[in-house]
């Protein structure tokens, strides 16, 4: 892959319901050198659109490549800017020698699936599970990776226990707002936001909407066209194309109000078996009514839900 | 109370009409009437190595399988076109089209012979041992 227009073609390849990884090669001097890995990840908040997890690593000694490139905090470069890295990341001679990277684009259905399993799968453990795979698969294609350094939005101290848990032999740095103190999580954040940004640009709508990522914006909630999106392009019974995530509240409030009404079984429903309750003391000595009740059908039927019905004529 | 139907599509030519897909969703929607499968769910049935089906619907996950009804029975769709005002008046029914197999989906769960669903085709079998001949 050596342009954006590559990595648009390869994105629309894929199935855009699942989750897939894309990746570099690895550099050789990877292979050999210790190398320091950076992870972050993009749009983990929108209503629209698939969340992006990247890594990216190169040799410790190698680091004054990532600052040549501009990796830098990455909310403070414009799309642009961001584009114009990357770029540079699959073309510049001096970056393909040293610097790797993958990415995994987990899809708005992967991530409402998961939130809407028997048993929930939060956003926290399918980010987590992301972040542990891609670390696992670069470690497995060779990267000789010493020092990890992961940017996270909730309570560090737990996710540095469990990854160091899993990789007992890396030094393992979990911090808030890393991306703008490392420059390698700013390089994994930069693949991740452009990935994402082309994902949504060459978004496919298998429900067959023709529309383009200009008519449904950013995909946050705050912003008016994604909003519109949210509003008006409702099916009553399916609810949204799958670019939606239905388990953000945004989605499942609008569809409360402007959709069927929808109801899946209960889980365990912990009201079940209380009511018949012990029996007061005192209903022991009153005096009880027979109470008539309908004959009961044999649990054979009961079980397979049948019921006698009127014949047709 | 009497239900009459009434077959229109007898000389129908076209047996398809009595052959449509149909899909069995683990959910109660109150909707009643058209719904877009072909746009909306059709493009996401993945059928795995083994044969079994997965899908989504209002992004919960779907396992399924496709179920065949037992020889000599199948499916006929019906519509009343305005339901009498009283209990006891007479009902009419037209028929209008239906399936000999569908796709029995769950809500996160391999289907299995343990579904109420399949299980109650066994009435089938058992209501022929004590009502056949």
């Amino acid at each position: 892959m050596n342009s954006l227009q590559e990595l648009q073609a390869i994105i629309k390849s894929k199935d855009n319901f699942t989750k897939f990884v894309i990746n570099s090669e690895v550099p050789a001097v990877c292979k050999n050198e210790p190398c320091m890995l950076g992870v972050d990840e993009a749009g983990r908040g929108p209503v629209l659109g698939p969340m992006v997890y990247g890594v990216s690593y190169c040799p410790l000694n190698r680091k004054s490549i990532l600052e040549e490139l501009g990796c830098a905090d990455s909310k403070a470069l414009t799309e642009a800017k961001r584009d114009e890295i990357f770029t540079k990341m699959l073309t510049e001679e001096d970056s393909l020698n040293n610097v790797g990277w993958a990415v995994e684009v987990i899809s708005p259905n992967y991530i409402s699936n998961s939130m809407y399993r028997r048993a929930k799968c939060s956003l926290n453990e399918v980010s987590m599970n992301s972040a542990i795979d891609l670390i696992k698969k670069a470690a497995e294609s060779g990267v000789n990776i010493t020092e990890v350094y992961v940017d996270t939005v909730g309570p560090p101290e737990k996710y540095q226990t469990k990854l160091s848990e899993i990789f007992p032999s890396y030094k393992i740095t979990v911090a808030k707002k890393a991306d703008s103190i490392y420059p390698i999580v700013s390089a994994a954040s930069i693949v991740a936001k452009v990935t994402r940004d082309h994902a949504l640009k060459v978004w496919h709508f298998n429900e067959g909407l023709q529309l383009d990522h200009t008519e449904f914006g950013s995909g946050y909630p705050g912003d008016p066209l994604t909003k519109k999106f949210i509003r008006d392009r409702i099916d009553n019974v399916f609810g949204y194309p799958l670019l939606v995530r239905f388990s953000w509240s945004t989605a499942e409030l609008m569809l409360q109000e402007k959709a069927a009404a929808c109801t899946f079984e209960d889980v365990d429903d912990p009201g079940k078996g209380k009511s018949k309750s012990t029996k007061t003391i005192s209903s022991f000595f009153t005096l009880k009514t027979e109470d008539s009740k309908p004959r009961k059908r044999h649990k054979f039927f009961e079980e397979r839900h049948l019921s006698t019905c009127t014949d047709f004529d | 109370m009497s239900i009459l139907v009434e077959n229109n599509l007898i000389k129908n030519e076209n047996e398809d009409i009595f052959e449509q897909k149909s899909h069995y969703i683990p959910c109660k929607i109150e909707q009643d009437g058209s719904a877009n499968v072909k746009k909306y769910f059709d493009p996401y049935i993945v059928e795995n190595n083994s044969q079994e089906l997965s899908a989504t619907f209002r992004g919960h996950p779907l396992d399924g399988t496709q179920i065949t009804f037992p020889e000599g029975y199948r499916a006929v769709l019906v519509t009343e076109t305005k339901r009498p005002l009283t209990e006891d008046a007479e009902r009419k029914f037209q028929v209008t089209g239906g399936f000999k197999n569908f796709t029995y989906w769950n809500w996160d769960k391999k289907p299995s012979k343990n579904d109420d669903l399949c299980k109650a085709m066994d009435w089938i079998e058992i209501a022929e041992a004590i009502h056949g001949d």
